[in-house]
């Protein structure tokens, strides 16, 4: 019997997994976060364990014949080192690039910024979690001076007076989480829910707001707006803990309710009534997601949402503030210790002489030996093949072809490399199009540590042998330093002890956080549990208010394109499908188009009848599911398969460097 | 360094100014004839309601060299100088009128005392410190008359009526909105202000305010603490004309807002489009918006406004898009005297070119969206939008029926089980977010042999 955590979402549930050969799931009661409660992903989660489809031997793609052909594990390693080695000298370090994954451990995610940063030598590394939550972590650094998805635990949620999900369809996409939900109302606690479809989390909602994708941003300061205009602003708080509130309420000033209910779609009596419910409340909770947060505009809307939060007074309150619910498994810890293009271990930035010198000092090498900055997820992903751009891309926990926006531009970005190197369990949609593919463990076959979107750093434990011929992802990236003559460790706890000193005293301070310590306690935070309690992390210990103005969508809607279409998980898929699509258990019938009956009509679209969404930058063949939980000018699309990103918009926030995932503008025909 | 000076601190200006901020290249000076930093004119009457501070109205003013109290006289084109009622002069390379419109005084004989001065009773609803100076007012009085039945007029009224004065209102034409709703419309917002305890006259004129009260010309006479006039407006154009620019009811401007000399630009309520004269703030901070973004350079072009009239007053619902009682189109219209809903849609081609919605804006938020982006609607679509939302009401679940997402479950594997223990342990139901409990607990009961 092994205690472990589930293979997908930020919540890491708790389980227990039996058996030897065969793993069985079982509930661990005693892990907080979950109590024993699973959604049919978590249960089902050892479907993948001697799947026909697992990898379990490396691939290299044959010149002769243009086909994947099985190779041993030194021939692809010395293949790749050699190739790498080549391409560097005729086009410098920057000529390979290296793409993570949020679902990587943290010693992975470690290991392979490093593996970037000493053994290659290139700037050029980023990984999927861009995608993620990387609006909040902007906005986060902003406001707070840090950023860590939620500065509470989880269960606070129970406790608050008002809790604000903008943009966050929990109960699909981390089911057991819902029960906090359940919890709070029967606690006398109100739930309101901000998003374009009526989902399962909003029919547990007391108040449900559903606006036009992309007005997020509007409906916060309409808020703001009439916060101040009732004279429900924490002013005591504003003015010790805070600075910058003048100047955000001014520009509230200039969104009167009318305003927002026009932009939004929202109308003005609903926007009235919310503002009541959270001027009236003692503790208030808002909540931001990937709704909110994948959009060009998405750090100023989680700014502005976080001044609603502050004018009120509640962060650092208890059972109260501001806080992101992270999407991938280790989102949080991913972007911690180093695959982030400006970010060095223990959330150090790259540029600061300082950070260096003291990862460059655990590292043993020259603080000047270390690159600077890269580009961004997305920025990386387009300049493959470029005169300027990598050359020769190494691709860890990511199936970029399915998740990537504008995806179709995307593939003949990878199709123009010279070399593309997919670890991966499966041959995923991006393995496939790889020069070598290499096999490696999953979950439940290796060890290591997540930190979930509490910033609760917990330790999933290898409960079973990986299949012959399958290597963890550390002794592939320590099997490639080490032809780059580099020794890198590959025991998982070393390396946590190693990602430990590198994250001394940086933001993120893992240096006190052991294995035995996580066993004992079911998982440690780092820092505190409930941060800001005091002050912030800004030198001055005050928190910013930010002025932001609504620019809109990147790409609005005309007269070629009249809907917005926006896009997002269903509760039996995880990501790009990669791994669930794959599980016998768990119903796959393809991707669909959620619209309204009223659009429907309009364009003659049946339920279960194929109808062809278009964007400019691609076409979706799929079954209409017609429902009237989504406004009728708008569509949904989930992204688990491939087609629903060569739609997606790839405009990017300025300054996370976020796509536009959430709303484009597009057509559909029956 | 280019010199940007805007005439008027109202709305239309502040807008310009926010736009305009932080951009290099030029400098902007904003010559406001209020003592008043720039502030949100249309809440008002929340302020009077006692829904917003006077304090939370001021709207942004950052890099701007704002002058308050300095009121422009002439415009001396050949110059390029703005002159100011103290002689001084402001150089300007581009020049931006948004003076707004004037109120209009009824003609009511009386109001204006031989001093010049409005009688003691009477207040006009302009400015703030008209605001604040009813406000003040209202303080002591028990009752109030507004003179108008306009927009402007009915927010004042309601404002007034729920802080608990008893009030009344004069309308000249054949009922209420008369400018934006039909006779229908207008009859149910009269209905509405009757039942909240307004009192409304229509076809009715004030004629002479007297000791006794406000005279109307059907012979009754209202004997009120106050009276506030909210009568309308015209485009304030007396500067542009002394500057012989091109002006008919507004300072006529083309699609970059320029007036006949293309140094000046005019915006807001005192400006005029093709035929179209706004006196709405939708229309007049798109002008303010789209002129920022021409004087920083970038490639636009104004085709007229949208606008979108939305009556800003408690339990009174009303929206006004465009021009309903003057746009061709076919008419979709749904009247409900028993609730007090009037909703009307003009659409032409498909696509809804005005609308009045009265008494239920359930849908404001879709049909705005649909009128503002000119969508093409279905056939059966504008009724639809006018219909009720209706909600299916629950059926006897089907046994393939899905009830526990989490754990993929259906109805029929729940009817199977004989306790909630049974359907926890052997299905996993409920085990998952939990929201299927109350569901589960019902199947288990059916199934359950009697």
């Amino acid at each position: 019997m092994t205690t472990t955590h589930c293979p997908y979402c930020s919540l890491q549930c708790g389980m227990v997994l039996e058996g030897r050969r065969t793993l069985e799931v079982q509930p661990w009661a005693e892990f907080p976060v979950n109590e024993g409660a699973l959604c049919r992903k978590g249960w089902t989660a050892t479907g993948l364990r001697g799947h026909r489809e697992r990898l379990t031997t490396p691939l290299v793609r044959d010149r002769a014949t243009g086909e994947l052909r099985a190779a041993g594990w030194d021939e692809a390693l010395d293949l790749v080192a050699g190739r790498l080695r080549a391409l560097q000298a005729e086009h410098g370090k920057d000529a390979v690039g290296v793409f993570g994954g949020g679902g990587l451990t943290n010693e992975k995610a470690y290991s392979l910024g490093k593996l970037a940063r000493v053994a290659l030598g290139t700037s050029q590394i980023d990984y999927n979690g861009r995608w993620c939550m990387s609006s909040a972590a902007s906005a986060g650094n902003q406001a707070f001076g840090i950023d860590r998805g939620l500065p509470f635990p989880l269960a606070d949620i129970e406790h608050t007076d008002v809790l604000v999900l903008v943009g966050s369809n929990l109960a699909e996409t981390m089911p057991p989480a819902a029960r906090h939900l359940d919890r709070l109302r029967e606690n006398g606690g109100r739930v309101v829910v901000i998003d374009p479809r009526r989902t399962p989390t909003a029919d547990r909602a007391d108040v449900f707001l559903q606006p036009v994708p992309g007005t997020d941003l509007p409906i916060a300061l309409g808020l703001l707006h009439l916060i101040d205009a009732a004279d429900a602003v924490d002013e005591e708080y504003v003015a010790t803990r805070t600075t910058g509130w003048e100047d955000v309420r001014r520009t509230a000033a200039a969104w009167w309710p009318e305003r927002v209910e026009r932009v939004s779609g929202v109308s003005a009596a609903e926007l009235r009534e919310l503002a009541e419910l959270v001027g009236d409340a003692e503790k208030v909770m808002v909540l931001t997601a990937r709704g909110a947060e994948q959009h060009a505009q998405g750090t100023d809307t989680v700014l502005a949402w976080i001044a609603v939060a502050l004018a009120l007074g509640m962060p650092g309150k208890e059972h109260a503030g501001y806080g992101c619910l992270t999407g991938q498994g280790n989102g949080q810890g991913g972007r911690e210790h180093g695959q982030k293009a400006d970010q060095l271990p223990g959330y150090r930035m790259i540029d600061d002489p300082a950070a260096r010198e003291h990862v460059a000092g655990v590292w043993g090498v020259e603080p000047s030996s270390l690159p600077g900055k890269g580009r961004s997820a997305y920025e990386l992903l387009d300049a493959l093949g470029t005169d300027a751009g990598p050359k020769a891309l190494l691709v860890f926990g990511s199936n970029i072809v399915v998740s990537a926006p504008n995806a179709t531009h995307v593939a003949a970005r990878l199709a123009s490399l010279d070399l593309l190197v997919v670890a991966d369990l499966v041959l995923s949609e991006t393995a496939a199009l790889a020069d070598v593919v290499l096999p490696v463990t999953q979950w439940a076959e290796e060890t290591g540590t997540m930190t979930n979107l509490e910033g609760r750093v917990i330790l999933r434990q290898q409960a079973a042998a990986p299949p012959d011929g399958v290597r963890s992802d550390l002794d592939v990236i320590a099997g490639l330093a080490a032809r780059l003559g580099h020794d890198f460790a590959t025991d998982p706890e070393e390396v946590f002890a190693e990602l430990g000193r590198a994250s001394a005293g940086g933001k993120a301070d893992y240096s006190e956080i052991t294995y035995d310590r996580i066993r004992a306690e079911h998982g440690v935070f780092w820092g505190t549990p409930r941060m800001f309690a005091d002050s912030f992390a800004h030198a001055d210990g005050r928190a910013r208010f930010v002025p932001v103005e609504h620019r809109g969508p990147a790409e609005p809607v005309d007269a070629a394109y009249p809907l917005h279409l926006t896009t997002g998980r269903v509760l039996a898929q995880y990501q790009s499908g990669a791994q669930t699509r794959r599980v016998r258990e768990l119903p796959d019938a393809g991707p669909f188009v959620e619209l309204h009956p009223m659009l429907a009509d309009r364009i003659g679209a049946y339920d279960g009848r194929p109808v062809v969404v278009s964007t400019r930058r691609g076409e979706l063949k799929a079954p209409a599911r017609v429902v009237d939980t989504i406004r009728p000018d708008t569509v949904f699309v989930p992204f688990h398969w491939v087609g629903a990103n060569r739609l997606t918009n790839d405009a990017l926030d300025p300054s996370s460097r976020m796509p536009e995932f959430k709303v484009c503008a597009a057509a559909v025909t029956a | 360094m280019s010199r940007i000076v805007i005439v008027g601190a109202g709305m239309a200006a502040a807008r310009l100014a926010d736009g305009l901020a932080g951009r290099p290249g030029h400098t902007v000076t904003v010559l406001g004839d209020e003592q008043h930093a720039p502030y949100n004119r249309i809440l008002l009457s929340a302020v009077l309601e006692g829904t917003h501070s006077p304090d939370s109205l001021r709207l942004p003013m950052r890099d701007v060299d704002l002058r308050v109290g300095a009121r422009a006289v002439e415009i001396h084109r050949a110059e390029q100088e703005v002159e100011l009622a103290d002689r001084s002069r402001v150089p300007y390379d581009v020049l931006v009128l948004a003076t707004g419109s004037i109120p209009t005084l009824p003609p009511i004989r009386g109001i204006v005392r031989i001093d010049g001065r409005l009688d003691g009773r009477v207040h006009a609803f302009r400015s703030l410190d008209d605001c604040l100076r009813l406000d003040a007012a209202a303080r002591h009085a028990r009752s109030a008359v507004v003179v108008g039945g306009g927009l402007l007029g009915l927010q004042v009224a309601r404002a007034l009526s729920v802080r608990g004065l008893a009030t009344e209102m004069v309308e000249g034409g054949d009922h209420v909105l008369r400018s934006q709703v039909d006779a229908k419309a207008g009859a149910m917002l009269a209905r509405d202000l009757k039942r909240l305890g307004t009192a409304v006259y229509t076809g009715a004129r004030a004629t002479r305010l007297t000791d006794a009260g406000l005279v109307l010309d059907n012979g009754f006479t209202l004997d009120s603490d106050l009276v506030v006039l909210t009568a309308g407006g015209r485009p304030s154009t007396a500067l542009a004309r002394r500057a012989d620019l091109e002006v008919r009811r507004g300072v006529v401007v083309d699609h970059l807002l320029r007036t006949s000399d293309p140094r000046i630009h005019a915006i807001g309520d005192c400006a005029q489009h093709g035929s179209q004269v706004t006196g709405f703030v939708p229309p007049a901070w798109e002008q303010a918006a789209l002129l920022a973004r021409h004087l920083n350079g970038e490639d636009v072009r104004y085709d007229g406004a949208r606008t979108v009239a939305r009556l800003r007053a408690t339990d009174l619902d009303v929206a006004v898009l465009g021009d309903p009682e003057r746009t061709d189109g076919e008419v979709v219209e749904m009247s409900n005297p028993v609730t007090g809903s009037h909703r009307k849609l003009v659409v032409r081609d498909g696509v809804i070119v005005a609308a009045t919605l009265v008494g239920d804006l359930s849908r404001i938020g879709l049909i705005t969206q649909h009128y503002d982006r000119g969508t093409v609607l279905g056939r059966h679509e504008a009724g639809a939008l006018l219909m009720a939302e209706r909600t299916v009401a629950p059926v006897v679940l089907p046994d393939d029926a899905e009830v526990c997402a989490c754990a993929g479950v259906s109805a029929g594997r729940i009817r199977a089980c004989a306790s909630l223990d049974e359907a926890r342990d052997t299905t996993r139901a409920t085990t998952g977010c939990g929201g299927c409990l109350s569901a589960v607990r019902e199947l288990v009961k059916e199934g359950a042999p009697v």
